[in-house]
């Protein structure tokens, strides 16, 4: 049957190799020339790529709604056995003793380890501070202090209870603003509590406010938040003959989950898999390991794959949620509402455990002043340690608490200047080339535009002031902090 | 322990499981249909939801005892062999979900809804959803898909096959 399909004319190259073996030996050939310098497209700011407005279809869709996407909670191993962690249960303690003994002659129970059982008991992205399950002290209620591995889930949850910790209990720190103070001792002494700053210095601001009319304070607090994805944290962890352990996760990072693993097990980083599927939710909640080296420790234990799942609980108290920040905003402007100096605090609630804090503080601090052009800018940023769960990522890293302060600031000053909200805005914001906070010259700006775009399509009538009657402020202080909370 | 009979998308199916286990658990580990999802394990985020006897039922608060001699759908039981159900089709075309953990649950109170109320409303739908929560969405796209649906299953638009 010499049937050849009906093809391009064009032949390619690899059909060229295999029809004639002798360019084989002539390279120049089998590549096409290429002319350098390559002329590549790059597409001019604002130029609407042929893309964008698309209807394109999602790869997973069909699989989602016919039920069909495997999570890892769905997978199941032959063999495999659940754990549990027993969860402190207190803010701030040391673990004076472990009694496991009960635990583990439940019959049923195939293994229980503690915080002493992990190689190398400490992790995270920068600063490398949160241990895998407590060692002698406990930081925040939601601290890991026991695993257990039995064959059903149910026996696992019972010998958790069975465990008996015996605490030194001490006082927790929970507010931020105490903290924040010298003399409140260390959570994790004896290092001070503020365990980063940042600060951004433009111009002058005592002459900034000296030339301003009116000077504004205020205070913002936002909560700490937890993502909630609907898909609680999952992971399940095996090893083969070879030595080499093969963790499903609902982890986001594997890469950085993987070093960490390693670091933490002590192992080489090539004898760590990490098998990730679609995933239900991360929104940066599932950005670090969790239970992946104890699980992978019970596995080693007990010769069988070991699964674990978050309850819901769990997803609250023991992962990562978004940092609480308590922001103080002071900005003098003048009666035409220009903004001429502006000093900013920020405290952000660090929680047990650095996690990803430290970005988090780098982008709220740089982005405290808001879109405006502020010529005198002081801005001055903490993140502290309390006993409570551990802050990292969330979508946004630190960004979305500081646009709520700075928007209702600047909502608070239009009012107070008698000022459409509107007008104070387009007065101060950046403008093509505006030089940002951080000296960053800014293009593919249209701050304005989609403001004016925006009020005339909901139809701003720029009434929007409802407090017609307000005096306006001397130059001095105004006393009289505005909370919003 | 306590030995139930369930008719689960169309089949008799037995399994002897102890008393305290729920639907749910029943469904995803004794008969290995995954596709109903723990979210909470309490009856406040909805990914659980399958059909009993015609109402959506949060099968995390349902012991298996209780659906003993029921019929239970599951997401695994709407589309056949041939063709996906319309709501499968509508929420694909929508772009509907993201994350997709929520999707068996919202999909499942939608036929619940579409049953009873051939035509429903906005209102009527944003109310059938309220006990399904979804965090990657915001619900527009599955309304739009629900609505889409619906039309579909009275017979109002042309279905093309797929």
């Amino acid at each position: 049957m010499d049937k050849k399909p009906k093809v391009a004319e064009k032949v390619s190259p690899a059909e060229t190799v295999f029809q004639e073996p002798s360019i084989l030996r002539d390279s120049t050939v089998i590549a096409p020339l290429v002319e350098y310098p390559i002329e590549v497209v790059v597409p001019k700011a604002r130029q609407q790529t042929p893309a964008v407005g698309q209807r394109a279809t999602r790869l997973d869709g069909r699989l989602h709604g016919l039920g069909q996407t495997g999570y890892i909670d769905d997978l199941k191993f032959q063999g495999m056995l659940f754990a549990k962690i027993k969860r402190a249960g207190v803010a701030s303690a040391r673990i004076k003793s472990i009694d496991t003994k009960e635990a583990e002659a439940m019959p049923g129970v195939m293994a229980v380890i503690t915080g002493k059982d992990i190689p190398c008991n400490a992790f995270g992205p920068s600063l490398k501070d949160q241990p895998v399950l407590a060692h002698e002290r406990v930081f925040h209620a939601g601290d890991g202090v026991a695993a257990v591995a039995a064959v059903t889930e149910q026996i696992a949850l019972e010998a958790c209870e069975k465990i008996k910790v015996d605490y030194e209990v001490f006082t927790p720190v929970l507010d931020p603003l105490e903290s924040l103070k010298l003399e409140t001792p260390g959570v994790h002494a004896p290092s001070a509590n503020i365990y980063q700053k940042k600060f951004i210095k433009k111009g002058d601001i005592e002459k900034g406010f000296a030339a301003s009319d009116h000077i504004v304070e205020g205070q913002f607090r936002t909560q700490m938040v937890e993502h909630v994805p609907l898909e609680p944290h999952a992971t399940i962890a095996m090893w083969d003959a070879n030595g080499r352990v093969t963790i499903y996760s609902t982890l986001g990072r594997i890469t950085l989950g993987r070093a960490d693993i390693a670091s933490t097990l002590g192992i080489p980083i090539s004898r760590i898999r990490i098998v990730a599927t679609i995933v239900g939710g991360n929104f940066g909640g599932k950005n670090e390991i969790t239970t992946e080296p104890v699980l992978a420790l019970l596995s080693k234990k007990t010769g069988r794959p070991v699964k674990s799942t978050f309850t819901r609980p769990d997803e609250f108290i023991a992962s990562t949620t978004r940092h609480p920040l308590i922001m103080d905003y002071k900005t003098g402007v003048t009666r035409d509402g220009r903004i001429q100096a502006r000093k900013i605090r920020l405290v952000l609630d660090g929680g047990a455990y650095c996690s990803w804090s430290e970005t988090t503080l780098s982008k709220a601090c740089i982005l405290s002043a808001g879109p405006y052009n502020i010529e005198n800018l002081y801005a001055e940023a903490y993140v502290v340690y309390t006993n409570k769960t551990m802050t990292g990522a969330m979508r946004g890293f630190g960004a979305p608490q500081v646009c709520f302060a700075y928007e209702s600031h600047m909502d608070d000053i239009a009012t107070l200047l008698n000022m459409d909200p509107l007008d104070i805005r387009l007065v101060n914001a950046f403008n093509e080339g505006s030089i940002s906070p951080t000296g960053q010259k800014l293009q593919s700006v249209v701050v304005k535009e989609s403001l004016l775009r925006a009020a005339e399509r909901f139809g701003w009538n720029g009434k929007g002031n409802t407090n017609g009657g307000a005096k306006l402020l001397p130059k001095e202080n105004v006393n009289g902090n505005t909370v919003r909370v | 322990m306590v030995t139930v009979t369930i008719n689960v998308n169309g089949e008799n199916r037995t399994a002897t499981v102890p008393a305290e286990t729920t639907l749910l658990r029943l469904l995803r580990e004794t008969f290995g249909l995954t596709g109903s999802k723990l979210g909470c394990d309490v009856g406040d985020c909805g990914a659980c939801t399958v059909i009993v006897d015609g109402l959506p039922v949060n099968s995390c608060l349902m012991l298996a005892g209780q659906a003993d001699g029921r019929e239970v759908l599951t997401i695994e039981g709407l589309a056949s062999m041939d063709r996906v159900h319309p709501l499968q089709r509508a929420f694909e075309d929508c772009a509907s979900l993201q994350c997709g953990f929520c999707g068996p649950g919202v999909i499942l109170s939608a036929k619940a809804l579409i049953d009873e109320i051939p035509d429903p409303t906005i209102p009527q739908i944003r109310d059938a959803l309220g006990g399904n929560l979804c965090r990657c969405t915001g619900y527009v796209k599955m309304i739009e898909a629900i609505q889409k649906a619906a039309r579909d299953m009275r017979g109002e638009t042309v279905e093309t096959s797929r």
